[in-house]
């Protein structure tokens, strides 16, 4: 049959016509695959109280989302998957068993205060999952601090032992590298599956869901800082790999420092902001008062953001 | 690089294709539609006239805009204010032909052979630039358009004759041609420089970019291929310009046609036997810079670069209202270093005043700031919105009071 004898009802659209085919919704999807990984690495060390506190938090945040939109009057956004991400990376930061009522309040505030408050995906100005987790985190540290959640376990928490013991006492306790690798230490339930996260991160980087520059000069800012501190004294300061190998600093590098919705948009600026980044978690860990400062590092550069998007170069032929 | 592995990663942008066939003939029309807006009807030419190849059916008034003319044997159908209409006959002993004309020989040059040309149905808006320097654009202008190597390689006396025309007319001091990097085609007396054939190079402005180093320089233009091409035809064939290349392309096959004025989109598919189906998207013009068609009878025109099939559910739909995420991936891609996110919500909101002061009018039209968006929103449309919006109010001073009129009674008719 013909075309013209078919009464055909053309989709219109607007140039341009061919895409390269990422959506949120896709984007989402990469996420989860890429957090899977440590999914896995973090049920086979805490059990099913991790598997608890992940499927709470994605449940409530998911829930939470609904509820804003339908507060608001908007279009349902719950199916494009981004609060479910949010939920998962919430989680990660949690120990595996702290208390359901934490998981839903850090959730709750996560996702209404986090990213439906300010107009929903994309419009925050801090990370969504760093806003759920600071307000618990700073209201009720107990409960969310590992080291005196996490008791029936022969781990350690290496950061603690930094802290309290000072960096001599890291050379004779019981971790090697790859044990911190692999997710033998105490800590945030994925945040400390280092090389589940790593592999995930390099997932989302070749798919091009995050954008390389901010992780590798987030890492590289880590180093940076590290280095100096353990090259002017290595018997206070701790080396540069150990601030790679615990707390959340993986973690903050491939997912949370990369939203991209609060990170700057230009290669500059994006190198500058993980930079700023990198070194703020060093200088909190070694000089604050909490042993792991990535999450709040990354928030802080995240308010620095739109002064990093200040640096741009002149529009197309404007000389001056 | 970076935005190869990251963003743009779509093989298609390497704009040359290795195209090595022919261009196959386009179809017979039974009928054709010729648009005739803002040009005048000839003398002679109304309902029941019987016409044939190359006879001036309008003529348009501005030196830019060549003047129309059939295509084939056939008679006047209908002539409303938009379209002739004419429904091909048979070819009968009486019927008169033209003959050929060789321009070269007749040796006019400057603004004689711009007024010749111009009358013989050339479009001369951007072949007749007064610059210094004019760059013949000899990459495929948008991906999927793959008739620029076949022009290059196949058509060399078709280009020799446009280039030689070209130098008549005497408007820019110096030719060149652009092409892409590994071509050896070449030609005496042509200076010949090589571009990294990576789309948006093949955007007239990024293209004068990439051959001088410099940013919109002055008197410096360019000219596509498509139209040094008709320059040729003209000059080779000694007819008329009646006919345009056309880039047939869907998910089954890719092919050059050359294509008569006026053909209807559907006669072109069903000769190229592509098969439409629910929900496709039909566009006339390159992918990421054409414009989306509703009906099979729209009609090629002179200037028509490519015809393409969007199959449904090949990209993501667009569905209204989406805001914006702030991913950033448009302002990585833009090779006018615009911020297209921020620009494409001041559009959205009506406040054009900030667009022209974030230099919106600069943008120079590439389309990747939409093919990389993750919210599927329609970032170029908005631009291009508030860039019309700006141009009618720095035009509002002279209210151009005639062409509104007449744009209201055309709506009016329709």
């Amino acid at each position: 049959m013909s075309n013209s004898e078919k009464n055909i009802l053309f989709a219109m659209s607007a140039a341009p016509f061919w895409h390269c085919g990422r959506t949120i919704t896709k984007n989402s999807m990469h996420y989860m695959i890429a957090l899977m990984p440590a999914v896995f690495m973090a049920i086979w060390h805490w059990g099913i109280p991790a598997l608890g506190v992940m499927s709470l938090s994605i449940l409530v945040a998911m829930l939470t989302e609904e509820l804003f939109t339908r507060v608001m009057h908007r279009t349902s956004t719950i199916a494009d998957g981004t609060a479910a991400v949010s939920g998962l990376l919430l989680a990660f930061l949690m120990p595996a068993n702290a208390p359901y009522w934490i998981v839903i309040l850090a959730a709750f505030c996560a996702i209404s205060l986090g990213k439906m408050a300010f107009g929903g995906y994309g419009a925050n100005p801090v990370n969504t999952v760093l806003v759920g987790w600071a307000m618990v985190f700073v209201s009720f540290p107990v409960f969310m601090d590992p080291n005196s959640m996490l008791l029936q376990t022969d781990f350690i928490d290496p950061l603690v032992r930094l802290k309290y013991f000072g960096a001599e006492a890291l050379q004779n306790a019981s971790f090697t590298t790859s044990g911190l690798m692999f997710g033998e230490q105490i800590g945030a339930l994925g945040a400390s599956q280092i090389l589940a996260l790593l592999v995930g991160g390099l997932y989302l980087l070749a798919r091009g869901v995050i954008r390389w520059e901010i992780s590798l000069f987030f890492l590289i800012g880590v180093l940076l800082v590290a280095a100096i501190l353990n090259e002017v004294d290595p018997s206070k300061y701790a080396s540069p790999f150990f601030h790679l190998m615990t707390g959340s600093t993986i973690l903050c590098a491939f997912f949370l420092a990369t939203e991209f919705a609060c990170a700057p948009d230009r290669s500059l600026g994006m190198i500058l902001f993980g930079l700023t980044g990198g070194a703020l978690l060093v200088i909190i860990r070694t000089y604050g008062v909490y042993t792991d400062g990535a999450p709040f590092a990354v928030m802080l550069a995240n308010l620095l953001c739109p002064y990093f998007d200040m640096i741009k170069p002149k529009p197309f032929g404007v000389k001056k | 690089m970076r935005q190869r592995f990251q963003i743009l990663n779509d093989p298609r942008f390497r704009l040359v294709y290795d195209e090595k066939r022919r261009f196959f003939e386009g179809p017979d029309p039974a009928t054709l539609r010729l648009n005739i807006e803002h040009f005048k009807v000839a003398d002679g030419i109304k309902k029941k006239t019987r016409v044939f190849p190359g006879m001036l059916l309008a003529t348009h008034a501005s030196l830019d805009k060549g003047d129309l003319h059939s295509p084939i044997y056939g008679i006047v159908s209908d002539i409303n204010a938009r379209s002739i209409f004419v429904d091909a006959v048979k070819r009968e002993a009486d019927d008169p032909v033209l003959e050929p004309r060789d321009f070269l020989e007749e040796g006019r040059e400057g603004e004689e052979l711009r007024w010749q040309m111009k009358e013989m149905g050339v479009n001369m808006r951007s072949l007749g630039q007064k610059v210094k320097t004019l760059i013949i654009n000899g990459l495929n202008p948008d991906p999927g358009v793959t008739w620029a190597e076949s022009i290059l390689q196949t058509h060399a006396n078709n280009l020799r004759h446009g280039m030689e025309l070209q130098r008549r007319l005497t408007r820019a001091d110096r030719i060149i041609l652009a092409v892409p990097k590994g071509s050896t085609v070449s030609y005496d007396g042509v200076d010949i420089v090589y571009v990294e054939p990576e789309y948006p190079n093949s955007v007239n402005s990024v293209l004068i970019r990439e051959v001088t180093g410099e940013e919109n320089p002055p008197d410096i233009g360019a000219v596509g291929l498509h139209n040094l091409w008709s320059l040729g035809r003209v000059g080779t064939s000694g007819y008329p310009l009646m006919e345009t290349v056309v880039t047939v392309g869907s998910a089954t096959q890719w092919k050059n046609y050359i294509v008569k004025n006026g053909t209807s989109v559907g006669q072109l598919l069903t000769h190229a036997k592509v098969e439409l189906n629910e929900g496709d998207t039909l566009l006339r013009g390159g992918p990421l810079r054409g414009e989306c068609l509703d009906r099979l009878d729209r009609s090629i025109s002179k200037g028509t670069v490519g015809l393409f099939v969007v199959e449904a559910g090949t990209v993501p739909p667009m569905e209204g209202h989406s805001p914006c995420v702030n991913c950033g991936a448009c302002v990585q891609v833009c090779p006018a270093h615009l911020n297209p996110s921020t620009l494409s919500r001041y559009a959205e909101f009506a406040n054009y005043n900030v667009c022209f002061q974030e230099h919106s009018p600069l943008c120079v039209e590439c389309g990747l700031c939409g093919y990389v968006c993750i919210a599927r929103r329609p970032v170029l449309q908005y631009i291009r919105l508030a860039n019309a919006k700006i141009k009618q109010m720095q035009e509002f001073v002279y209210v151009d009071t005639e062409e509104n009129a007449s744009d209201e009674t055309t709506e009016a008719k329709k």
